[in-house]
């Protein structure tokens, strides 16, 4: 009797932390709950560097949170997945386009001079980048025009199939049939820019001599430029760059992840020191955002392993929280048909189940935001599932229950047999599905993972209530001789005559 | 010593009947899954959807009540083969001809399917999609793109997690069991898991329903749940073996199913019901999910209240 009492004020006590806990840390809802946008970055590896270890993963992390802070995008979280993936979360109604593009490129920026002897080459391939570039940009769709200010026209500039269709034969390109002219341009593009990192020396300056990275607006034009500032070191090794090619017509490249970005040449006067002062500017006729995507990446650093986004899943807010509506009705009616069910068939130990296992229910809600869980729709099943795994117990305890009552015991007899019966196979049948769920969890991917975690606290909290909470509930009624009557259990014609 | 209980019902006397309707369901669903591996469209087991096979999927809602003007599917597919994308360095423009376009709603919002896309170039193809069918609610909007190499990884990855707690269960029975137990368990798991994905298999050839990730969940939940029925039956005859002694092993069988069918029952009943909650009125991203764990449940109960505990005996004797 003593013993009962204690159980119930644990399980009170319990109760009421678990509604405090719920009340003040809130649940965590998933993006497909809420609404927003998820990347994943898949990290490869790269040249001496066979498969990426968790070492080059964090620093991947490293550089890509830099990336994402410069970018100011809110709440956003960057997460490492097994060993060779990062998953960033975009909450609500931001744009993950700009992300993706900042995020998945390496940024790996260097500054060669153009090899002394390729100067002819060098003169028929950048009139020919300039041409595709323009035809190019030209075939964009134009940006809408802001504040009814018309944007200029674009240039007529264009470059006809003949003369396109010779320019890809020069470069010794085979033209896939029925391929479209941007295409066809983007394909020449890829070679001339090849064509012209293939005429440069080697590196003499890379992005980790720079201290910081910048922007400014072009004195005319809406085109901004993205401005260097070097490190001493980086600064002497640029003075010197430029001193060697001044004068001489070379270019000096700046390549960007081993495309020629932007190709200048430098004037005689800078013969005898070269240019000096630690800083340079990239003239590439970037627009505001490219030049501050660029400023960004710059300024986070070059990635060590290049990344590629494999996988990107947005979903509009309403979409969410018409997911998590419908689902919490759909959960809520099925439940209520549950609680029904296990009254009319069990009568006083089915009320007592209904209690226990709404107790149950906020002891999940609980769990979730103690850990913390985040909720996702395979979240919400993995609940569910364990929702009825909880109701199986109470049932294998109750037929139990009632076995005991046919056979002529006494209720508290039978009660207590009930249980200690019954334990067996709902131990065995929560284990085995524990054992599925760290099966799930240890090998499964993210949705799976999900589901794995609020089935496991289930399937453990159903353990609980199933052998704490509905025993102590319907020990402690028992104490009242009112409610000590079998038919409260089993239907009288169901009694053996001699208790009936 | 207590007398042995005389059973209402016997299942060993159905067995044959058992037996042929799980056989039966069996070669049903290996010939869907065949048919949907031989058809052209197709070409495996099961039509696999977006997270296996890669691709952009986009979502859209029109932001019109009534004054939407009506919407066919050649319409959008017309307006998508105009559409120009930016390019993306290193890669062709998608060909968006060969697109799938679903209407929803009686046109209220549509379901594309096009060849992986950057995001830039979905961005893009919606901005211009608008223009034609617009306006267009933004909450309403979800794009989704896979890449080809994350639906294997899945596929791999859900298909190790599988086999590795399959092997965790049946050394836990075989422990607390024997071989025999622990093999028709892992027996009645594979007829549940591969009649569920029979099924899917003919409605992938019926309905054009894909399998995606939540598909993989759900077999994984059938899976366990196969097997926490199955243990339900065996704790009994183990139970009984000490307290009724020995039996012939189609008695203890025909008992112990006898004293765990309402159990079974009930509780197959109980784990329905908010499935078939959610099926009713659950948000449409939950409804295959849904339907995959009903067949899978009904047929564990199946399973486990007719072949499991009916083959045992056979299988015991020898």
């Amino acid at each position: 009797m003593a013993r009962q009492q204690g159980w119930f004020a644990l399980i009170l006590a319990l109760a009421i932390a678990a509604g405090a806990l719920v009340a003040s840390f809130g649940l965590q809802l998933g993006l497909d709950l809420r609404g927003g946008s998820q990347l994943t970055l898949q990290v490869l590896p790269a040249g001496a560097i066979r498969s990426v270890d968790h070492e080059q993963l964090e620093a991947v992390k490293e550089v890509l949170e830099r990336r994402i802070n410069g970018l100011g995008v809110a709440e956003s979280t960057l997460q490492t997945v097994g060993n060779d993936q990062l998953v960033l979360q975009l909450p609500g109604e931001q744009d993950p386009t700009r992300a993706a593009k900042v995020l998945g490129s390496t940024a790996l920026l260097e500054f060669r001079s153009q090899r002394p002897g390729t100067e002819r080459e060098m003169a028929n391939l950048l009139p020919l980048k300039r041409q595709a570039e323009a035809v190019l940009a030209s075939r964009q769709p134009r940006p809408q025009p802001v504040n009814g200010q018309a944007s200029p026209p674009s240039p007529k500039v264009d470059l006809s199939a003949e003369d396109l269709a010779k320019a890809l034969r020069g470069l010794g390109l085979t033209v896939p049939a029925g391929s479209s002219e941007a295409d066809q341009l983007k394909l020449l593009l890829d070679a001339v820019n090849q064509r012209i990192v293939a005429l440069y020396g080697p590196t003499a300056i890379a992005g980790k001599d720079l201290v910081t990275a910048g922007r400014q607006q072009q004195a005319t034009g809406n085109n901004w430029d993205v401005t260097l500032k070097f490190t001493p070191q980086g600064g002497d090794n640029f003075a010197a760059l430029t001193q060697a090619i001044a004068g001489t017509g070379r270019v000096l490249g700046i390549v960007l992840d081993g495309r020629s970005i932007s190709e200048a040449t430098v004037g005689p006067e800078f013969k005898s020191a070269g240019i000096t002062g630690g800083a340079a500017t990239i003239t590439g006729n970037f627009s505001a955002d490219e030049a501050h995507d660029l400023e960004v990446q710059l300024r986070g650093g070059s990635l060590p392993l290049p990344v590629k986004v494999i996988e990107q899943r947005s979903i509009g807010p309403s979409l969410g929280a018409e997911n998590i509506r419908t689902s919490l009705s759909a959960a809520l009616a099925g439940l209520a048909l549950v609680a029904v069910f296990m009254v009319v068939v069990y009568r006083l130990p089915g009320m007592v189940a209904v209690l226990a296992l709404s107790l149950y229910a906020l002891f999940n809600l609980a769990m979730y935001a103690l850990i913390p869980v985040t909720l996702t729709l395979p979240g919400i099943a993995g609940f569910i599932l364990s929702v009825g795994m909880a109701v199986d117990a109470n049932v294998l305890i109750f037929e139990r229950l009632k076995e005991e009552l046919r056979s002529g015991n006494t209720l508290i007899r039978s009660i207590d047999t009930g249980f200690a019966l019954a334990f067996s196979s709902i131990f065995d049948g929560h284990v085995t599905g524990l054992i599925s769920c760290a099966a799930l969890f240890f090998l499964g991917t993210g949705l799976v993972k999900g589901f794995a975690v609020t089935l496991a606290i289930g399937l453990l909290l159903s353990l609980f209530t199933a052998l704490t909470c509905t025993r102590t509930l319907l020990r402690l009624l028992m104490t009242y001789p009112a409610l000590r009557r079998p038919t409260y259990f089993l239907p009288a014609r169901q009694l053996p005559s001699a208790v009936a | 010593m207590t007398v042995a209980p005389s059973p209402r019902f016997r299942i060993n006397r159905h067995r044959r009947l058992a037996w042929i309707g799980s056989f039966v369901g069996i070669v049903l669903s290996l010939v869907g899954m065949a048919l949907c591996w031989l058809n052209p469209t197709i070409r495996a087991p099961l039509k696999p959807g977006l997270d296996f096979t890669g691709g952009t999927q986009i979502q859209l809602e029109r932001a019109c009540d009534n004054s939407c003007g009506g919407l066919t599917t050649s319409q959008v597919q017309q307006q998508l083969a105009v559409i120009s994308l930016p390019p993306e360095p290193g890669s062709r423009s998608p060909n968006l001809s060969g697109s799938v376009v679903q209407l929803l709603d009686g046109g209220r919002s549509l379901t594309l399917r096009v060849p992986a896309l950057a995001s830039e170039q979905s961005k893009a193809l919606v901005a211009q999609l608008e223009a034609q069918i617009g306006p267009l609610s933004p909450a309403g909007t979800a794009i989704n793109t896979i890449g080809p190499t994350l639906g294997s990884q899945l596929l791999r990855s859900s298909v190790i997690s599988l086999l590795v707690s399959f092997a965790a269960i049946a050394l836990y029975i075989t422990f607390t069991y024997s071989g025999v137990f622990a093999f028709l368990a892992l027996l009645c798991l594979a007829h549940d898991v591969l009649f569920t994905c029979g099924a899917f298999a003919w409605l992938g050839l019926l309905a054009g329903v894909e399998v995606d990730s939540l598909f993989a969940v759900a077999l994984i939940t059938v899976a366990g749940y196969s097997v926490t029925d199955t243990v339900v039956v065996y704790d009994r005859i183990r139970e009984q073996k000490k307290t009724i002694g020995d039996l012939p092993m189609v008695q203890q069988v025909d008992v112990a199913v006898d004293a765990t069918l309402t159990r079974s029952l009930y509780t197959s009943l109980t784990t329905l019901l908010p499935l078939v909650g959610l099926l009713l009125f659950g948000g449409s991203s939950l409804f295959w999910f849904a339907m995959a764990l009903s067949i899978g449940i009904a047929v564990g109960s199946w399973s486990s209240i007719g072949l499991a505990p009916t083959l045992l005996p056979v299988l015991s004797r020898r």
